[in-house]
């Protein structure tokens, strides 16, 4: 693969990537501390003929993002907690009409307005299900400023491809981090881009949400001779709104199915040091990097330490932490938060002895913090 | 042969669900007499509507229509036409969407004058939640909320419309479909945000406690509150105050659109014209 | 489900679809010329039904059709009418005088008794 080096922060290789990707859309609103991703594309944007908006507010710069997307382009929005309570109800609406888009979330501390310029890893569950209702949220999170690139430009394809909105979480410490990034080339990343699929048939034999079980709608692009409806209600194979029960209940299964049958299209972890672990650290973000260092630390002491590093969250790599834990007796779920994914481990696992080292005062984990959990397992 | 509304509407999803003698059927009309002399293409158009009666709005017309969440129709048309401006956008929302949830979207478009038509129809009511207070039912009346008598003080829609910087601004009733469709031509035509009111009945939930439990009956009270601008101008401020004018109330063919606005910046990140500074501003603040 | 008929039933100046009709009322209101009435219809919305009693009356003002909420009735168009060699009717005081009495019995038609 063809890289290029930059010499950057998290949120603005984010940005880059986004524009990289085909983005040509952007609707926002100031948020630390992400607002890093909208000063970005708004230079970005409109030089390659896009736009880039600051929207009243957070629900209106998801809305503009949904418009736009429904009209056919790729959007991106970028904020933080408070920004993704707001958002919910919209990215709810993108599940329900599956209008693909991707949100950048940069963790802050929470709850409410909490630690706005200081790290954290505690919307973890809140990317799973942040609107009411079924569906099968995808969301991947970046452990390198490498990957604040690279899952952007995965993000927008798998957006495309489920046609569902994408979250990538980026935490504070990731997005403000600066330093050398190896991303691909732009002209790698364009030869990678899949676009949505279209309908090329005659208008009157395009149904776009009469599907297989397990596949997505299929949305042409607005104002080409396809009119259709888009609607946040239970609708029929032509977008209308419905109350009968069978259509009903097809439509939730398969917004469920979509992505529960192909989550190995999705599915991405990367593996440190296991091949010989005797204990297995779980994290992901920023502080994948303290426990990568802390490894080093633990394995110059004898200790057999790997990281094991979901990279797509949702769906969370399940199978793979079942192989893990069914022959590592000691594992331990590192994460600024109290155990969002720990409790996602124990689940896959079907173990309730999952070790925990949490931590939630808006500062990074230690590697010598991480050191000295694992010596006490 | 008839005027040939079927060409413009899903004719599967007829008859509508609004209630006899619902205003907003006629309005659906009214629009749809003025798209045809527009002579627009259906194709270029997209309807956008949020939640309420009027949210049903979309589902009947042949457009490429979109029923967005309760109080966004502004937020979502905002990046439906900058996806593609040359197409013609058009919001229909009620008075409690517009303007109670999703009023903070209204006023922000109006300042951006950004080329899209809001029609706003106003029952005075929540309607499809059955009776609740909304931002303009008149102080005194019942609510199935306040039922000793609404005491909250109510927006009056234009005022609110042309504070906030929107170019286009017109009140109508659906008493007079031929004004309605004239007027619904000059809003759309506008370059620019036009929002338009159109004064609706709700005598299910509006005048079921207010006596006005015939559609006829609160057609005669929309008529009794509304009266012409010309008339109105002429008015003392005691004969006002408790009317209001119907007609274009504004139109600044000045102001530059939004749209128009981004393609400057547009043109400043590609290189082809220095800054934008305030220089390019005759009104700067 | 039926498509509303814009098509012209033969040679009528006003017609309607009754499938569509919720019986409002507002176009029986809106007619100078006494045309329109409702009728009681048990199996229709508010036990009524749209009628038109006086087709030869109809002056072609349109304000039926377009104050009609559900694309419930049609006046032909003007210019095929006449080309038809059809005409609308003017508005006569024995119309006029109709009108008030259909307002006055309800909107209801005038061979019909009481109230909706």
């Amino acid at each position: 693969m063809a890289t290029r080096e930059i010499i950057s922060t998290g949120n603005e290789l984010a940005a880059i990537a986004a524009v990289d990707a085909g983005c040509m859309f952007f609707g926002g609103y100031p948020l630390t501390p992400s607002s890093e991703v909208m000063h970005v594309v708004s230079d970005l944007l409109p030089a390659v003929g896009g736009v880039a908006i600051q929207m009243e507010d957070e629900i209106g710069g998801i809305c503009a993002v949904i418009g736009a997307a429904m009209v056919g382009q790729r959007a991106l929005t970028a904020t933080s907690g408070p920004g993704m309570s707001l958002k919910a109800e919209q990215l709810g609406l993108a599940q329900m009409a599956e209008v693909p888009l991707v949100c950048v979330n940069v963790m802050r501390g929470g709850p409410s307005t909490g630690l706005p310029t200081r790290v954290s890893q505690g919307d973890i569950l809140q990317s799973k299900n942040p609107s009411h209702g079924d569906y099968k949220s995808i969301t991947f999170c970046a452990g390198s400023l490498a990957e604040c690139y690279t899952e952007v430009v995965r993000a927008f394809n798998v957006a495309d491809r489920f046609m569902q909105p994408v979250i990538v979480l980026l935490d504070e410490t990731i997005g403000h981090m600066h330093g050398k990034a190896d991303i691909p080339t732009v002209e790698e990343v364009k030869a990678g881009i899949v676009p949505r699929k279209q309908f090329t048939g005659p208008a009157e034999e395009y149904f776009p949400y009469q599907c297989e079980h397990d596949e997505p709608a299929v949305l042409n692009k607005m104002y080409t001779g396809y009119r259709y409806h888009f609607t946040g209600l239970h609708h029929d194979k032509n977008g209308f709104p419905t109350e009968e029960i069978e259509t009903c209940r097809k439509l939730i299964q398969r917004l469920e199915d979509k992505v529960a049958l192909h989550e190995d299209e999705v599915e991405s972890y990367e593996e440190f040091m296991m091949d010989d672990a005797e204990v297995m650290i779980v994290a992901y973000g920023s502080v994948s990097l303290a426990a990568k260092e802390s490894i080093r630390h633990l394995r110059a002491e004898g200790i057999k330490a790997g990281l094991f590093r979901p990279i797509t969250i949702w769906p969370s790599p399940a199978a793979k932490i079942k192989e893990y834990t069914d022959k590592i007796e000691k594992v331990v779920v590192v994460e600024l938060n109290i155990g969002q994914f720990h409790s996602e481990v124990q689940r896959a696992s079907s173990r309730l002895d999952i070790a925990g080292l949490f931590k939630v005062n808006g500062r990074a984990l230690s590697p010598h913090e991480i050191v000295a959990k694992v010596k006490e397992l | 042969m008839a005027f040939n509304y079927d060409k413009y509407l899903r004719l599967e999803k007829m008859p509508t669900l609004w209630c006899w003698g619902c205003g907003d059927g006629v309005i659906l009309k009214a629009f749809i007499r003025a798209i045809d002399k527009m002579g627009v293409n259906q194709d270029d158009v997209c309807v956008v509507s949020g939640i309420g009666c009027s949210g049903r709005f979309s589902s009947y017309v042949d457009f490429n229509t979109v029923h967005t969440t309760h109080g966004r129709t502004v937020a979502y048309a905002t990046g439906i036409k900058l996806a593609q401006p040359d197409k013609l956008v058009v919001c229909v929302a009620g008075d409690g969407d517009a303007l109670a949830i999703g009023g903070n979207h209204t006023i922000h478009g109006c300042r951006r004058n950004i080329d899209m038509t809001l029609l706003i129809i106003n029952n005075f009511i929540y309607g499809l939640t059955n009776s609740q207070t909304s931002p303009t039912t008149p102080q005194g009346m019942w609510t199935v909320s306040q039922k000793a008598g609404n005491i909250d003080p109510t927006f009056d829609t234009c005022d609110l419309a042309i504070a906030s910087g929107a170019s286009f601004v017109a009140r109508e009733t659906m008493l007079e479909p031929k004004k309605l469709e004239k007027i619904l031509i000059k809003a759309m035509q506008h370059k620019g945000f036009s929002m338009m009111e159109v004064l609706s009945n709700c005598h299910i939930n509006l005048g079921r406690k207010n006596k006005m439990v015939s559609a006829m009956e609160n057609l005669a009270w929309i008529d009794s509150i509304s009266i012409s601008k010309k008339k109105y101008d002429a008015m003392s401020e005691e004969e006002q105050l408790n009317l209001l004018p119907l007609g274009v109330l504004k139109q600044d063919l000045e102001v530059r659109e939004y749209c128009e606005m981004y393609d400057e910046i547009k043109a400043v990140h590609q290189g082809k014209r220095k800054k934008i500074t305030q220089d390019d501003f005759t009104k700067k603040i | 489900m039926a498509a509303s008929p814009m098509v012209n039933p033969g040679d009528q100046p006003v017609w309607v679809n009754t499938d569509n009709c919720k019986a409002c009322d507002i176009c029986v209101s809106v007619c100078p010329s006494g045309v329109l009435g409702m009728r009681y219809e048990s199996t229709s919305t508010l036990g009524a039904m749209i009628s038109i009693d006086h087709p030869e009356a109809c002056i072609g003002c349109n304000e039926c059709e377009l104050t009609c909420p559900d694309f419930a009735i049609y006046v032909a168009d003007k210019q095929e009418f006449k080309a038809a060699g059809l005409s609308f009717a003017k508005l006569t005081d024995d119309a006029k005088a109709r009108q008030e009495k259909i307002v006055a019995n309800n909107y209801m038609s005038l061979s019909e008794q009481g109230v909706k």
